[in-house]
């Protein structure tokens, strides 16, 4: 069973996405709209003793990417913790284009054919078996990530869940394989319903895996209810567990938020950060109250 | 016509009478989310659904061999045994599919916006109301959202007094690049352009929280990257009541990661800005809730959660109360048909001011 990193710092500050504020989000946006930020900020994650990192497969992950494999001297112990896909490049691309031909469009437009060994095959022979496009829309996804140790790999909330409720069980059984087979590493699934999506794996009979979905007590992004994630953290828990969203995007104090997460008994967290600041108090927090 | 009837909005699941057979018209991008949030449902099953072959439905054959698929809805009305449809196809083929669902006295959710004939919208919410049996709703799905219903009761309780005037501006990055018009969304008569698609969002929270202005002046439509298509689309709202507002609705702005639609509102008594963060509060005088000067509710102090969630708690909450209105007609019902007339009505207006008429 994956052996998660207690505090691993996510992404979400670098990349503009803030549930507090639209202003917090741009000011962020601004901030770190330079790259070197976003390294600087990472060198100072790792020189506090984080070395754990979930970064989403976003465009700018890939510079990211690039720049940790070229400075991995100076991050000799990192684990990433990838994330695919990014889901508003997807949401923005089916709006503007539909289902089809966004496809087409993300697996055509970086040459995924050629460098999977798939040319000469017909797109359209391939979109027909759902499981065999999801293997080759993670391998795009995965290509930023290449040379880089990982532990785990996520799918993304918003595919985990719509998945959940479509209830395509052969996905994820596939998803699972894949990853597992192809990368070495743990399937992850992120998700915003813990408990469901927990019961599903075990029907869909699969053993290996790790869960990121919200944990904190006011229940801020946890479907069903709070009651029912705490009936399921007493419980026997088939899969590990790393809890994000734990401080309800500022709603909850520091170390209220690590002692109700710790009470849960999770012992990993996902958390972002911009600040050194702000990474040396969350790191403090959870590891005074381990 | 009778507006929304009010109730609680977050009465998600009532007491299962029994199961509600249901199926869906087109499954591309709503009718998947649609599909998935009423998966696991206790009591409302999605046992059938009609479209087009393509990718998804490949998969729902696949994989979900409970769901019977159809070529074309007529067929699947004929010969399928259902309480309920849900209509997410592209807008201009709504209005056929409804008329056929109301002769079968089936419940609809349809997706907005409702139709693109203000003729047919009021008909079909005339023909709702003679529906006393079955429950017919528009899938406005911002009047769901945990803020929005709390913007809504603030301004019920008359907090910051009589409103004065508003701003409500809806923005996005749908679509920031030219050459992309094959779809629906770049023909205005199949339902596409900015104000059909995205900026009816903003419409019909306008609608909702102030109702139908008695006048639209200043329209104009501006396109940026589309070349059949509006992209921005402004104009100014008076009501006889005094209020005078504004539409700002752009979905061709790409410093916006995703869309987000925003409210500002000033009364006699204080001012409120709204957005999918928050609300932020300005009140002239302290009440017993609120202090004199700014009050900010975040979002996590608003939010309820829901039962499953998908992309958000206001698509589960919309469809939940389509659920508990199938078996419960005389359930609460925040975007009926008439609620969906109502925004047509403005929609028009404003491509009438825009093009002189």
């Amino acid at each position: 069973m994956i052996q998660l990193d207690s505090v691993i710092l996510g992404d979400n500050q670098f990349f503009g996405i803030n549930h507090m504020s639209q202003e917090k989000g741009q000011e962020l946006a601004e901030r770190f709209s330079d790259l070197d930020k976003i390294y600087k900020a990472y060198h100072t994650a790792y020189e506090l003793g984080i070395h754990a990192f979930m970064l989403n497969s976003n465009d700018r992950a890939a510079e990211i990417c690039n720049y940790f494999r070229t400075h991995k001297s100076d991050f000799p112990e990192m684990v990433l913790y990838p994330s695919l896909p990014y889901p508003h490049k997807y949401a923005n691309l089916v709006a503007e284009k539909g289902i089809a031909a966004t496809i087409q469009d993300v697996l055509s437009g970086q040459s995924a054919l050629d460098l999977l060994g798939m040319a000469g095959k017909s797109l359209g022979l391939l979109t027909g078996d759902l499981t065999k496009l999801m293997e080759l829309l993670v391998d795009v996804e995965m290509k930023m990530f290449k040379g880089l140790d990982f532990k785990a790999i996520y799918l993304q909330n918003v595919i985990t869940d719509l998945l959940l409720g479509l209830e395509f069980k052969e996905i994820f059984i596939q998803y699972s394989k894949h990853i597992e087979k192809k990368y070495s590493a743990t399937p992850g699934f992120l998700t915003m319903n813990v408990p469901r999506l927990s019961a599903f794996l075990q029907e869909c009979g699969i053993t290996n895996a790790t869960i990121c979905g919200s944990v904190n007590k006011s229940g801020y992004l946890m479907s069903p209810n709070v009651a029912t994630y705490e009936t399921y953290f007493i419980g026997p828990q088939p899969y590990p567990i790393t809890a994000m969203s734990i401080f309800a995007s500022g709603a909850i104090a520091p170390s209220e938020a690590v002692d109700y997460v710790k009470a849960q008994g999770i012992s990993s967290i996902v958390f972002g950060a911009s600040t050194r600041a702000h990474m040396l108090e969350s790191m403090q927090f959870v590891q005074g109250h381990q | 016509m009778t507006p929304a009837t009010s109730g609680a909005i977050r009465d998600l699941a009532s007491e299962p009478k029994k199961t509600a057979k249901a199926a869906i018209i087109g499954v591309g991008r709503m009718g998947l989310t649609h599909l998935s949030i009423f998966g696991g449902h206790p009591f409302f099953k999605i046992t059938a659904a009609a479209d087009g072959a393509s990718l998804i439905t490949h998969g729902i054959s696949k994989y979900r061999k409970d769901i019977k698929l159809f070529n074309n809805y007529e067929e699947m009305l004929k010969n399928e045994e259902l309480d309920a449809v849900v209509i997410a196809t592209p807008p201009h083929l709504h209005a056929p599919m409804i008329e056929a669902a109301l002769q079968q006295g089936l419940s609809i959710f349809v997706e907005k916006p409702f139709t693109l004939d203000l003729g047919q919208a009021r008909k079909f919410a005339l023909q709702s109301e003679a529906q006393p049996n079955a429950f017919h709703q528009v899938g406005y799905v911002c009047r769901y959202t945990d803020v929005y219903i709390r913007l809504k009761e603030i301004l019920q309780s008359e907090l910051i007094g009589r409103i004065i005037s508003f701003n409500a501006e809806m923005n996005g990055c749908t679509v920031i690049s030219k050459g992309n018009e094959s779809g629906w969304r770049g023909e205005r008569n199949t339902g596409g352009g900015c104000l059909n698609e995205f900026g009816s969002h903003a419409v019909d929270m306008i609608v909702n929280l102030f109702g139908r202005p008695s006048q639209v002046v200043g329209s104009s439509l501006q396109s940026i990257y589309s070349t059949k298509v509006e992209d921005l689309v402004r104009s100014t709202f008076i009501y006889t009541s005094g209020i005078v507002g504004s539409l700002y609705a752009n979905w061709s702005d790409p410093s916006y990661r995703k869309p987000v639609l925003k409210v500002d509102i000033l009364g006699d008594k204080g001012r409120i800005m709204a957005d999918f963060y928050g609300l932020k509060i300005y009140m002239n005088h302290a009440d017993s809730s609120y202090k004199k000067g700014w009050n900010t509710i975040h979002l996590p102090d608003l939010t309820e959660p829901v039962p499953f969630y998908v992309r958000g708690n206001e698509f589960t909450r919309e469809l939940y109360e389509f659920a508990n209105g199938v078996l419960d007609p005389a359930g609460a019902n925040h975007c009926s048909f008439a609620d969906g007339a109502a925004t047509q009505e403005v929609i028009d207006m404003i491509f009438a001011d825009a093009s002189g008429e």
